[in-house]
């Protein structure tokens, strides 16, 4: 019940991380660092997918928890994706060290905003 | 179950629970993921400004034979049905299926500590017996440390997936 000011605050910080990510990728006139947005917006979709493909709920048949288990196993592939792009980006002295720490944070930003949002909708489905 | 246990030591109780064993597979995946992106740091290093050597020593093909055994082996491992390993002793499986997955499973840990022992030898190979210094052996360093972790990211998705199992037996009684 924590309506609209969550809302409000979500999209306020959501703001702050794209903001953190163009700007890494703007002021350093590289724009690599936008993968990081795509990495994390990209995410949270094999779960969702995959959670569409198999029954969770069903536990006699033990086949068809393979596939949300390849989903999770896809998701956290890309959120550590997101923090090992800019690092690799740096460590090639492609992007500087500036970049690449705003990048990660502005990531982590988004993904946490992405995380929040999904656990309210799922909380509303349920009641 | 509980009477018949081995140690002394019981298993502690949040081994079974659903949540330890979705971060298992999260870890997992997360692991790979460190594993694979060090493979891709180590080439894009190589050909980047911030390789030193000098006669220039470049990542080959060679250098990644070990992380492709490696990912096959993890591939092949978590493919394999777990509760086919001791088919035999029930009545719907066919003839030999525990044998064909067991050999499967043992292809596939083949590939994994080839790849392992693959990455050890290009880095003495390549990398110490020719005397590199620090910043030209981080690619030789890091593709051990990238089929490590490929490893242990198998190791960690096969206990949870294991855990799974355990965890649907509590429920079924």
């Amino acid at each position: 019940m924590a309506g609209i000011k969550t809302i409000i605050g979500l999209s306020f910080v959501l703001a702050i991380g794209f903001l953190l990510v163009i700007l890494s990728a703007a002021l350093f006139h590289e724009y690599l660092t936008l993968l990081v947005v795509a990495t994390y917006v990209i995410a949270p979709l094999p779960n969702y997918i995959c959670g569409r493909a198999a029954n969770p709920d069903d536990f006699m048949e033990s086949s068809g928890s393979g596939v949300v288990d390849f989903g999770r196993f896809l998701t956290g592939f890309f959120v550590v994706m997101g923090i090992a792009l800019p690092v690799l980006l740096y460590h090639a002295s492609t992007i500087q060290g500036g970049a690449a720490a705003m990048s990660i944070v502005g990531g982590l930003l988004i993904y946490g905003t992405i995380i929040s949002f999904t656990m309210f909708f799922q909380e509303d489905q349920e009641f | 179950m509980s009477s018949s246990r081995l140690f002394r030591f019981p298993k502690p109780a949040w081994l079974n629970s659903a949540n330890t064993r979705t971060a298992g597979v999260y870890a997992a995946g997360a692991l790979f993921s460190l594993g694979f992106y060090i493979l891709i740091d180590v080439a894009s290093w190589s050909k980047s400004a911030m390789n030193p050597s000098d006669p220039e020593v470049h990542v080959t093909f060679v250098d990644w034979i070990p992380g492709i055994c490696s990912a096959l082996g993890m591939l092949v491992i978590n493919s394999i049905d777990k509760s086919r390993l001791s088919a035999d002793s029930f009545s719907y499986s066919g003839n030999g299926v525990a044998w064909k997955a067991k050999l499967v499973l043992f292809l596939g840990f083949a590939l994994l500590a080839g790849g392992l022992a693959g990455s050890a030898v290009v880095l003495v190979m390549k990398y110490v017996v020719k005397d590199y210094r620090w910043p030209t052996i981080w690619m030789g360093v890091g593709n051990v440390v990238a089929n490590g972790l490929v490893m242990l990211s198998s190791a960690v998705l096969w206990v949870a997936q294991n855990m799974e199992d355990e965890y649907t037996y509590n429920l079924a009684l």
